[in-house]
């Protein structure tokens, strides 16, 4: 595109512009000849070529036809003024009004022609004296009178619009037009080269072929929604694209602050809005103006959501995201440029142009505007159904957040500014942490596939439509393009690291979580473990907010699943068995709603609970999860059970399990094994009569095991369990029946290696489980005979219940004399596991997402920001912060007392399954 | 044998000098090729003032008598600085050089400092070149000047900080030098403050555990009463902690500490279930060993783990020290060790055995026969093993240690007794009280 024809088209705007004021000359208002002279002097040393064009001709006809209708409404009311009639002068001023409109479309000019502003001057001055005359106020008709007082609402309501011009015009009449042009001369020279032809560019285009320039906003708009252009909005388009040199900072600002203010009105259409400030953005004069619209766009486009239960629209949601990249190419570009929330800038702040030194303050708050986009994409994600391609599409969509996200921590990185960039790395962690190595790989390669297809199209697109419009033209300076590290763990440790040395204490908190849920993703149980641990999040989680609570939720169950897989059954039913005990686990997990037939819930709840939802691709398999925590309270309580058959009440391991049992034991008939529960059951019947190989081949006939990632080995691992379970199942089952067993006899039954059972049945001999004894040579078991008969067994029970008694004797005397001097022996403390109740395993643990729990979660949060409990994370985050994580692994990992912690949170880890063996 | 070298992992924790020893030994068992060794030592001397020493190795190491340039540069500036300081600290170390002088000072640190400060000229300045100097000299390998230096400034130094790089600086030269009763005042000295002091950041805190547990390593494994210091000393709590967190690796050495020392036997299983947590963050022979004998119950992997627990002993500069005893030089921790590692499995075993073939016995206890024969029948002469040898069949018996029934149920309602007692006694006194008052 040749600059030379948009100079011809800049001068030919400007030509049209001395016949606006022609134009003006000719209506009647002959104080205006000087200034309009003056303007055409300027205006011709500016334009060095004047081109006769024919459109011109044609142009100039029909605004002399706008000019002239509106002289002679000027004239009528003129008339009615000088008979007093309001009525009529009433019905000549609503006609003036809408000629404006048209006289404004026809000369595209942003500037009000000054016949009107002269018009109300007349009108204000004329009512000013009516008001004045109470005479000739009571002699009025009524009707007249009625006419006077509408009209001196409307004026008033009306001039506030053009104050500023009524004032110019008044203080000074004459030389009013001549100042707007050498403003808007100088204002040009100040712009540089390329700026200067980008405007006339538009203008030249607009002019030529209106039609195109409807085109070019379908254009700009890109979304189906925005062909509904209101006509007001291709006015204003117009208004500007005609008078480029024209438009002044102060116009634009005008319009903004008109614009914003119309914000939130009844009337204001959402979409109109969003075009009208987007459109402004092009005309912006200075970068912070256009950073300071492009604010309020993005305020705008969030306003276009509908309600808080739906999302935002797609197509605006990636605009916005685009709007905040070029706001970051902005602030990038001009460093100097600051955005911030706290202070009130000066009303002129963004009228420094790009030259200017000092720091210029902008208000904004990117990270506000980020969370507030990342929320969006997880609402739409959790309202678009799963299992439509366009959750598939819009999951897509993803790498455009997370590229954006990047830019934004950097931008924030090099500021200065951590604990913004903490939070916005938050927003990063908990979009990747729990991606396994597959997703994240797809997910790494969708991202450049993408972005290596759609830049080029796009990126010339994107330049057309901006270079043809935008004053301030911003060239893409922060990358479009997400770059991901080969390994999530590895892009999970930068972010983490930076959150846990600048980030505030619930940042932390969810990052921590997030930290522990990828590294059990990945099984790194120990690393997880020891996360969880030292960090005390199990203290604290209570006093957190709902959605932190959800995510320890979802990292217990991850670390439970984690601890599975790497075969440490036990520790995976402390981790799951909470979760499972209130049989309210997809509530927990936030992943469906479920049905309680005790608790009603409000609709209230219940939308806030759907609130909760975690989107489809997150969830947790929540059959695999069963199944992994059946499994492993089977794993537990079969030998369990086996141990203590005299007295099954006592030692429970899983509550839950034993409930299950008792259920299908009671049918009359089993069935083929049908979902995940029977499975488990029909296992662990084969369990207890020691039959391993049935047991596991029922286990493996579940489906769920496709979903793991190291099927084959896991599989293997839960074969060897079962086989141990089983022999040590059959041996406290029917170790009565024997008086010596032989190695060679369990090896074949068990399908173990002699150095298997052999350290099995020492394991067992050892914690007093079996009353037995090796006898080496023979290789075989001695099981001695220790069987109580039925007289001692009742001693026993006795002497038990006679402890008991004492003991509740010490209490009781102990609560009434308030303990004083009682120096009981302190094993009384252990014993108290006697008592029942116990075996519920500190139910208060999992956090508890009752029904109750708006109420509950707002208090937690109280207790929260009020400081309720400093939560030990700061601890934990230190040491990992003063970990060398270059040299690999946690060498660097310290803390006081920290171990410490670890050790008795352990022990509670360990107490969650005590009494597992003996 | 190099895998189980725990030197690149105790090096960073120790002062530059302190690694001498460790690369002596190394170099002594060849692990490494001796260049290596050699590039090392010189590495390690070019940030301290030994340069000569430096310039030995140098030659030693190429078979040259040229010297690099920078070392020679190098020792004329030392030489320069030694003279400076030796200057700026001399008005302090000749007054401490005279014995009549120092008897004047006092317990009263202010006093002190007021009297040299008047009679002396001795101003904060002189004190702060002593320590400067002290530390050139420790730097220079003249550890006992240094000793003495930081003794004395010890005395007059008023910045708890200074004290106590000070006191790191007197330890350290105490171990170069071998005085172990010292070494241990100081290293206990060094310990009470570490845990009282309010350190800037946990951090440091925990950094400066790992740092005394290294070094005391040196004292523990030479000093008579050290085995069991150092379980006194790494297993209380924060200091288990520092050892999990940051330097798993000290496992080891508490480890074998615990085998060879009968008399800990209480906190023995406390520490089991320490090193079946830890054994994915460490794990050697030593701890592999009593986690087979106290966790899996494996007893042919426990025997494996014993020789090679033999090989790492050798090799391992804290444990391997030689005695030169006439013509022999024996390593006293491995005997010890090894006798102790054969009566955990054999203890182990015993338990959970009625009858054990002899000879199988003998081969998992690494003992021929006869050997074995004298071992158990000592054992059971000692009434530390509760069985009998029946020679015909080659067995030990295991005598059956049922406890009665009876017995049982009297233990448990014995107490009951007691506490009953305890119970009405303490009501009656309540009852009697009321009314007097």
């Amino acid at each position: 595109m040749a600059s030379k024809f948009w100079t011809q088209g800049g001068s030919d705007t400007e030509e049209e512009e001395t016949d606006i004021e022609d134009e003006i000359e000719n209506g009647g208002a002959g104080e205006t000849a000087a200034a309009a002279a003056g303007s055409r002097y300027l205006q011709t040393n500016a334009s060095d070529s004047d081109d006769s064009d024919g459109q011109k001709r044609v142009v100039r006809s029909a605004k002399d036809k706008r000019f002239e209708e509106m002289a002679s409404t000027v004239d009528q009311m003129k008339n009615a003024m000088k008979i007093n009639d309001w009525v009529s002068l009433q019905e000549s001023f609503d006609k003036i009004n809408k000629q404006l409109e048209k006289v404004m479309r026809v000369t595209e000019s942003d500037r009000v022609p000054n016949l009107y502003i002269k018009c109300l001057v007349m009108l204000e001055d004329f009512l000013a004296e009516a008001l004045a005359n109470k005479e000739a106020k009571k002699k009025m008709s009524s009707s007249n009178h009625k006419a006077l007082n509408a009209m001196k609402q409307k004026l008033k309501k009306n001039n506030k619009q053009y104050e500023e011009l009524i004032n110019k015009y008044r203080e000074n009449p004459e030389s009013e037009e001549e100042k707007f042009e050498d403003e808007n001369e100088d204002e040009d020279e100040d712009e540089s080269g390329s700026e200067l032809e980008d405007p006339s560019q538009i203008a030249a285009e607009s002019s030529d072929e209106d039609d195109e320039g409807e085109d070019m906003d379908d254009d700009d708009a890109d979304g189906a929604w925005e062909k509904k252009l209101s006509k007001k909005e291709k006015l204003m388009d117009r208004e500007f694209k005609k008078d480029p040199s024209e438009i002044t900072w102060d116009t634009v600002n005008k319009k903004f602050k008109e614009v914003v203010a119309a914000r939130g009105r009844k009337g204001t259409g959402k979409f109109e809005q969003v075009e009208q400030l987007t459109f402004l953005t092009k005309v912006a004069k200075t970068p912070a103006q256009k950073l300071e619209i492009l604010f309020s766009v993005i305020s705008a486009q969030f306003d276009v959501n509908p309600g808080l239960s739906g999302h935002m629209p797609i197509n605006v949601w990636k605009k916005c995201v685009q709007n905040m990249l070029v706001i970051l190419d902005i602030l990038v570009q001009y460093p100097n440029i600051v955005v911030d929330d706290r202070v009130e800038p000066d009303e002129n702040e963004t009228q420094k142009g790009a030259d200017y030194d000092g720091t210029i303050r902008v208000w904004g708050n990117l990270v506000a505007f980020l969370e507030r986009i990342d929320n969006e994409f997880f609402k739409s994600l959790q309202c678009i159904d799963p299992h439509t391609r366009e959750y598939v599409e819009r999951l897509r969509d993803e790498p455009l957040f997370l590229v954006l996200a990047q830019n934004v921590q950097e931008y924030l990185e090099r500021i200065g500014d951590l604990k913004s960039a903490a939070k916005v790395a938050l927003r990063r962690v908990e979009l990747v942490y729990y991606k396994p190595q597959e997703v994240y790989d797809a997910m790494r390669k969708l991202a450049e596939l993408s972005e290596d297809g759609e830049t080029d199209g796009d990126e010339t697109k994107v330049e057309e439509t901006r270079g043809t419009s935008a004053f301030v033209v911003t060239p893409e300076l922060v990358s479009r393009k997400p770059t991901f590290p080969e390994n999530s763990r590895a892009l999970m440790d930068i972010l983490v690291t930076l959150i846990y040395k600048s980030g505030d204490e619930r940042t932390k908190a969810r990052a921590m979580l997030c930290d522990i849920y990828h590294h059990a993703l990945f099984d790194e149980f120990s690393i997880a473990r020891d996360l969880l641990l030292m960090s005390h999040l199990q203290d604290n989680i209570q006093h957190m907010d709902v959605s932190t609570q959800i995510l320890f939720n979802r990292a217990m169950a991850q670390v439970g699943l984690c601890a599975f897989r790497v075969g440490l059954i036990a520790e995976g039913h402390g981790c799951l068995s909470e979760l499972y005990s209130g049989g309210r686990v997809k509530e927990l997990l936030a992943q469906g709603v479920s049905q309680s037939r005790y608790h009603e819930k409000t609709p209230e709840q219940e939308r806030l609970e759907r609130r909760r939802q975690m989107p489809y691709h997150m969830h947790i398999n929540l059959e695999l999860l069963e199944a992994v925590h059946l499994i492993c309270a089977m794993l537990l309580e079969v030998p369990n059970m086996a141990a203590n058959s005299l007295d099954a009440k006592r030692n429970v391991i899983s509550k839950t399990f034993r409930r299950l049992l008792e259920v299908s034991e009671r049918q009359p008939f089993t069935g083929p094994p049908d979902n995940v529960r029977d499975h488990v059951m029909a296992a662990t019947r084969a369990l207890c009569k020691g039959d391993f190989q049935k047991a596991f081949d029922v286990i493996n006939s579940l489906d769920v095991w496709k979903l793991l990632r190291n099927r084959e080995s896991v599989l293997e691992m839960l074969k060897a369990k079962i086989k141990e379970e089983a022999l040590r199942t059959y041996l406290f089952t029917y170790c009565s029946s024997y008086d010596t067993l032989g190695l060679d006899q369990l090896t074949k039954m068990f399908d173990l290696s002699d150095a298997q059972i052999h350290s099995i049945v020492s394991k067992m001999l050892v914690n007093d489980e079996l009353h037995a004894s090796w006898d080496q040579p023979t290789r075989c078991i001695i099981f001695h005979d220790v069987e109580y008969s039925r007289f001692q067994a009742l001693a026993f029970q006795l002497t038990e219940k006679l402890s008991i008694l004492a003991e509740s004797n010490e209490r009781a005397v102990e609560a009434r004399f308030g303990g004083g001097g009682l120096d009981l022996p302190l094993r009384r403390r252990d014993n108290q596991e006697y008592a029942p109740g116990t075996a519920g395993g500190g139910g208060g643990r999992w956090p508890d997402l009752s029904y109750n729990q708006g109420r509950q979660g707002s208090s937690g949060r109280a207790a929260y920001t009020g400081g309720g409990r400093p939560l030990a994370l700061g601890q934990a985050s230190r040491d990992r912060s003063g970990q060398s994580r270059g040299t690999g692994g946690y060498s660097g990992r310290a803390g006081s007392g920290m171990r410490g912690s670890q050790m008795d949170a352990s022990a509670r880890m360990v107490s969650l399954n005590r009494g597992v063996r003996g | 044998m190099a895998t189980y070298d725990l030197t690149p992992r105790i090096g960073p924790n120790l002062d530059r000098h302190l690694v001498f020893p460790l690369l002596e030994f190394l170099q002594e068992r060849q692990l490494y090729p001796d260049e290596q060794i050699l590039k090392a030592k010189i590495e390690l001397l070019n940030k301290t003032n030994m340069v000569d020493y430096a310039m030995d190795i140098h030659k030693s190491l190429y078979h040259t008598d040229d010297v690099p340039q920078d070392m020679v540069e190098r020792r004329v500036e030392v030489v320069a600085r030694l003279k400076a300081l030796e200057d700026a600290a001399a008005p302090l170390v000749t007054f401490l050089q005279n014995p009549n002088a120092v008897q004047e000072l006092r317990a009263d640190k202010q006093y002190n400092l007021q009297m040299l400060n008047d009679r002396y000229q001795i101003g904060p300045d002189q004190i702060e070149a002593l320590y400067q100097y002290a530390k050139f000299q420790f730097e220079c390998g003249n550890y006992s000047g240094a000793a003495d230096y930081l003794y004395q400034y010890r005395a007059l130094c008023t910045n708890s900080e200074r004290s106590l790089s000070a006191l790191w600086g007197k330890l350290a030269a105490e171990i170069l030098m071998q005085n172990w009763d010292i070494a241990l005042e100081e290293l206990n000295r060094l310990k009470e403050i570490i845990d009282s002091k309010s350190f800037s950041s946990p951090l440091n805190q925990v950094q400066s555990r790992i740092w005394l547990m290294h070094w005391s390593l040196f004292i523990f494994f030479n000093h008579d009463n050290g085995r069991t210091q150092i379980i006194d000393l790494f297993n209380q709590d924060k200091y288990l902690n520092a050892i999990q967190t940051s330097a798993p690796h000290l496992l080891r050495y508490l480890a074998t500490a615990f085998i060879v020392n009968k008399r800990r036997r209480p906190q023995f299983k406390e520490f089991i279930k320490v090193i079946q947590q830890d054994q994915c963050s460490y794990k050697d022979p030593i701890t592999e060993f009593l986690a087979c004998v106290y966790v899996n119950y494996e007893f042919d992997g426990a025997q494996k783990k014993m020789k090679e627990c033999e090989e790492v002993i050798l090799n391992d500069p804290f444990l391997g020290k030689r005695v030169e005893e006439g013509n022999f030089s024996t390593v006293p921790l491995k005997d010890e060790f090894l006798e102790n590692a054969r009566l955990f499995i054999f203890e182990t075993y015993c338990r959970i055995h009625q009858r054990i073939d002899m000879g199988v016995l003998f081969e998992k206890l690494n003992l021929n026969y006869e050997e074995g024969e004298r071992w158990i029948v000592n054992l059971i002469r000692n009434s530390k093993l509760d069985a009998k040898i029946d020679s015909k069949t080659g067995t030990v018996i295991m005598e059956p240690n049922q406890p009665n029934v009876y017995e049982q149920l009297i233990d448990h309602t014995k107490a009951l007794q007691g506490r009953t007692y305890k119970l009405v006694g303490q009501l009656l006194e309540h009852a009697q009280a009321q009314p007097a008052r």
